[in-house]
């Protein structure tokens, strides 16, 4: 899959969302004159979304509120990187806040402090996130200080070797989070020999060797102005944020200084890693099966069914009534301390499954019952159910979009793979 | 048309030499036609959804008529029925709306009964009642609107709570109306409720994170056997004590008409007064009468004191984690009426504090004297953070700070040190942060709905009314420096009150912090004799 392909399709893509803004819009003055037959009132804001002339998308929501998120969603992650880089995308999120051309860090640091608001990134296996939150009046300061620190980064080398002890301390601590331990020997085992196997952190030995050049010419390939979202949601108008987004990123380019990066299809491998340690008390597990990419058809239909298992914890009194099978199974058999069902997308492949913890003389019968309850939503699920989950799932999606930085960070995800905004998507369920 | 597009389809497929079945797919074209340029970009799949891929529309959606706000100032409404009872709501766009009972009813009113009777009830919380006497019947009709539902127990405020689609109100209404006034809490339901208390108790234990713990200790320090002191987690020895009686009794006393709000926020305000009629007044709680035994309405004694726990954090060293000991040190600050309380926010602000390290980027506070003066400057500080605690007649200031055994002296001194230079050397810039951070704090944290139906139902139930953000706002602009050398002289006047956990062989006396809390520049005595009297 040729990335040029790939982004002539998500401008493609755009070019129906804008269509279907537009008339939607035409539609709101069209239901004033004459009824129409089939529509559906929102009591949300229209999502809006324009492209700038180099390819970048500019995407928002005014919500008319005194307080706003704006972030920067970037098409690049670790699954761009091979063994001997990986870890570089997660490396230049850390160095974007340690000083640009025209601010030092301590500057950036106290300009976003004095404004009472915050700047934070995240660096995923497809994704590098930038964003802020902010009073609603600052959004102008938010998004040059935004553009200047994916666009300016100064990559010292006095930096990288302070950032190099940071990113390992960074890494015990993900270490010691044993569920996201159990995640990335998932990956690394599902999708053995391919990108998606890497972690997002990499190897120590990268993180002590990435360089100046490394990170320099990752952003060269991969900070490109057609690969760029800049999300928005709260108090924002639209066209204001459009303006200051060409005034900040207008420069960006879509040249690549050699050839393209392409990312190649994932293989997923059903296979096993199991390490044992007798001192830990609690078994910790994640048993998946290959799940649907984003746009995949599929891809709600295995939502739908990821809530169809659910999930359950001890603490929760009263699971043996109204829960799904699995836990009620979970609850009366004192099977796990607690459970969840997870469907994680990438662009094309996706895990779908369980993650639980439990004792370990316990193991034998949860995996018997997923395994049990796996079957079961192939064969003999019921329509009942299925209508109970779908509205579960719609509810719990649109419960989720209640302030501006999860609706900013659903817009910016969406934009990136659906022409529509996830709310009505959601509405195909009902 | 369509079975050209199979064709190529099939041609897609054999190009990229995968041997997938063919046939099959080129029968679901017939169904849905693709321009060929997506084809060969997509990876083919057996796919199940007779839908489109998902970045394509899906034919026949209704269309959406979306709305347009305008900043407009909302005005919280109050209505108060014929029994007391208050109802305060705010409109808002969106199809969801939340909607709750706000109670004054929590673990300090707890001194007549045995402790947790708030964390039983907790738990029993949205189980049968007299109108659903099955849970799973209330949970469908919940679910009908596509709502959840949550109850929590703080010291002071007991919360019963509901977000569903705005057009079910009136069934949510009544499900929190069964759930808090007609609970039929049978044994069974017991039952869980223990094992789930005691599964928690356990939990708390094994995390790493002691904040829910060290908080009771520091209550139970500061309040010594009284109102905000006792405990809010059922303590071990009260689980299999608690029944159904004395639960029934509790309630029938503390939850009258007179100590409950009902809130909403996305409602229209006369449909849910009507509502709350219907479900809160119109029909009885299931004790009947309410209950003859006076609440207890005593003022909070702040006494301070020393309350420590010798343990191993965490408990499980192989996880990986680092070996901890947690101090808590509090000041009495004062309650959310009190003209000092604004200023007592901005001096929590301007101490700030957080982990050593922690993960974000600037935002955090990371200008706050906690970290400048502590954090950043000795790295075997784990964490250190302020926080403030304000209720209907005290507060409580505290600052929290964690590090490994060795440095647990060091520890107790450096965070007394920045107690005691709280009044001096207070700079424009810190002040001014603190202000803009806590004006932001506020209008971001509003942004949620459920924080914004806490905060109606907080302050209707406190003062019978809503301030507005704005004047909030307003108050925390008014703030001076004399304001906050004021309110930081205010608190040291206090006795401490200190929690410790962790290996406390480190630990100084309370007799040492009291001394270095009174001295010019907050040192502990010092002189290696004074471990002998440890």
């Amino acid at each position: 899959m040729a990335s040029v392909l790939k982004f002539s399709k998500s401008f493609s893509n755009l070019r129906k969302f804008d269509n279907i803004i537009k008339t939607s819009s035409n539609k709101i003055r069209g239901a004033a004159t004459k009824a129409e037959a089939k529509t559906v009132v929102l009591n949300v804001p229209p999502t809006r979304v324009t492209t700038l002339s180099n390819g970048l998308r500019v995407a928002s929501e005014d919500w008319g509120s005194q307080t706003a998120t704006v972030g920067i969603w970037i098409d690049a992650g670790s699954r761009y990187e091979d063994d001997s880089n990986n870890g570089v995308a997660h490396f230049m999120e850390h160095m974007a806040f340690k000083g640009t051309s025209k601010r030092t860090q301590g500057q950036l640091e106290i300009e976003i402090e004095d404004l009472g608001a915050q700047l934070n990134a995240y660096t995923s296996r497809e994704q590098t996130v930038y964003y802020s939150k902010c009073l609603a009046k600052d959004v102008p300061k938010a998004i040059e200080i935004l553009a200047d620190i994916i666009q300016n980064a100064k990559l010292g080398e006095s930096e990288i070797e302070r950032e190099r002890g940071v990113i390992l301390r960074e890494m015990q601590e993900v270490e010691s989070n044993l569920q996201e331990v159990v995640f990335d020997h998932l990956h690394s085992t599902a999708y053995q020999g391919t990108p998606l196997a890497n972690t997002i952190l990499g190897p120590t030995a990268n993180i002590r060797s990435i360089n100046a050049k490394d990170l320099r010419s990752y952003l060269d390939n991969h900070y490109k102005a057609s690969r760029v979202v800049v999300a928005g949601a709260g108090g924002i108008n639209h066209d204001e944020l459009v303006k200051l987004t060409e005034q900040a990123l207008g420069s960006l380019n879509n040249n690549y200084p050699g050839k393209v990066p392409e990312i190649a299809p994932c293989r997923f491998t059903g296979s096993e890693i199991r390490i044992r340690d007798d001192s830990l008390p609690l078994a910790h597990v994640a048993l998946a099966v290959e799940g649907a990419g984003w746009t995949d058809p599929d891809t709600l239909t295995l939502m739908v069914a990821s809530t169809l298992l659910g999930a359950w914890d001890r603490s929760q009194a009263s699971a043996k009534q109204n829960a799904t099978n699995l836990a009620r199974a979970s609850g009366e058999g004192d099977l796990c301390h607690s459970y969840q069902s997870f469907n994680t997308c990438y662009k094309d492949t996706g895990l779908w499954g369980v993650y639980f913890v439990s004792d370990p003389l316990k193991l034998d019968d949860m995996v018997f019952n997923i395994q049990q309850e796996f079957m079961r939503l192939c064969t003999s699920v019921t329509e009942a159910e299925v209508e109970r989950a779908k509205a579960l799932l719609t509810a719990n999606t649109l419960l989720q979009l209640d302030t501006t930085s999860a609706v900013c960070e659903d817009i910016g995800e969406c934009i990136f793979v659906y022409p529509l905004d996830l709310l009505v998507i959601t509405l195909i369920c009902l | 048309m369509a079975l050209q597009a199979g064709h190529k389809l099939g041609k897609a497929l054999l190009q990229k030499n995968q041997l997938w079945n063919v046939s099959k797919n080129i029968e679901k074209c017939l169904v849905k036609q693709y321009a060929s340029a997506e084809l060969e970009n997509e990876r083919p799949k057996n796919k199940v959804t007779e839908m489109p891929p998902m970045n394509e529309p899906v034919k026949g959606l209704p269309r959406p008529v979306y709305a347009s706000f305008k900043e407009e100032d909302q005005k919280t409404k109050v209505t108060i029925l014929s029994n007391g009872l208050t109802v305060a709501s705010e409109n808002r766009f969106g199809a969801f709306c939340t909607v709750g009972v706000v109670i004054d009813s929590g673990s300090r009113y707890e001194v007549a009964y045995p402790s947790g009777i708030s964390h039983f009830l907790e738990k029993l919380a949205f189980n049968s009642t007299k109108q659903f006497p099955n849970k799973d019947e209330m949970i469908n009709n919940l679910e009908k609107h596509g709502g959840i539902c949550d109850s929590q127990a703080s010291r002071d405020t007991f919360i019963y709570a509901a977000s569903a689609y705005t057009s079910g109100l009136s069934d949510i209404i009544q499900i929190l109306a069964e759930a808090t006034i007609r609970p039929q809490i049978t044994d069974e339901e017991l039952l869980l409720a223990r094992q789930a208390i005691n599964f928690e108790l356990e939990t708390l234990n094994m995390r790493p994170e002691q904040e829910t713990i060290l908080m009771d200790m520091i209550h139970a320090a500061a309040y010594s056997d009284n109102t905000l002191g006792l405990p809010k987690l059922c303590p071990a020895g009260n689980v299999e004590k608690i029944d159904r009686n004395m639960l029934m009794d509790y309630l029938s006393n503390h939850y009258s008409p007179k100590r409950i709000v009902v809130a909403g926020v996305g409602v229209e305000h006369m449909q849910l007064v009507d509502v709350v009629q219907k479900y809160f007044v119109d029909i009885n709680p299931i004790w009947g009468k309410e209950g003859k035994i006076a609440c207890d309405d005593s003022i909070a004694q702040y006494t301070g004191g020393f309350v420590h726990e010798e343990c191993e954090i965490p408990q499980f060293a192989s996880a990986g984690l680092p070996v901890l000991s947690h101090v808590v040190i509090g000041l009495e600050s004062c309650s959310h009426q009190d003209q000092d309380f604004i200023p007592m926010c901005v001096l929590n602000i301007m101490m700030g504090g957080g982990g050593s390290f922690s993960a974000g980027g600037p935002g955090k506070g990371m200008y706050t004297r906690l970290y400048i003066n502590v954090l950043n400057r000795y790295h075997w500080m784990y964490s250190a953070t302020a926080c403030n605690h304000a209720y209907s007649d005290t507060g409580l200031f505290c600052i929290h700070a964690s590090a490994p055994p060795t440095h647990l002296r060091d520890m107790v001194e450096v965070i007394v040190k920045e107690m005691v230079a709280m009044p001096k050397n207070i700079s424009h810039e810190e002040l001014r942060r603190a202000k803009t951070q806590l004006q932001s704090m506020l209008l971001m944290n509003l942004e949620s709905r459920p924080v914004m139906f806490e905060d109606i139902g907080r302050q209707v139930l406190a003062s019978g009314q809503r301030k507005r953000p704005r004047y909030f706002i307003d108050e925390i602009e008014k703030v001076t420096q004399d304001d906050i050398v004021r309110v930081a002289k205010r608190l040291l006047s206090s006795q401490p009150a200190v929690a410790a956990r962790g290996d406390l062989r480190k630990m100084p006396s309370l007799e040492y912090i009291q001394a270095g809390l009174i001295s010019r520049d907050g040192r502990l005595p010092s002189g290696k004799k004074l471990s002998l009297f440890r």
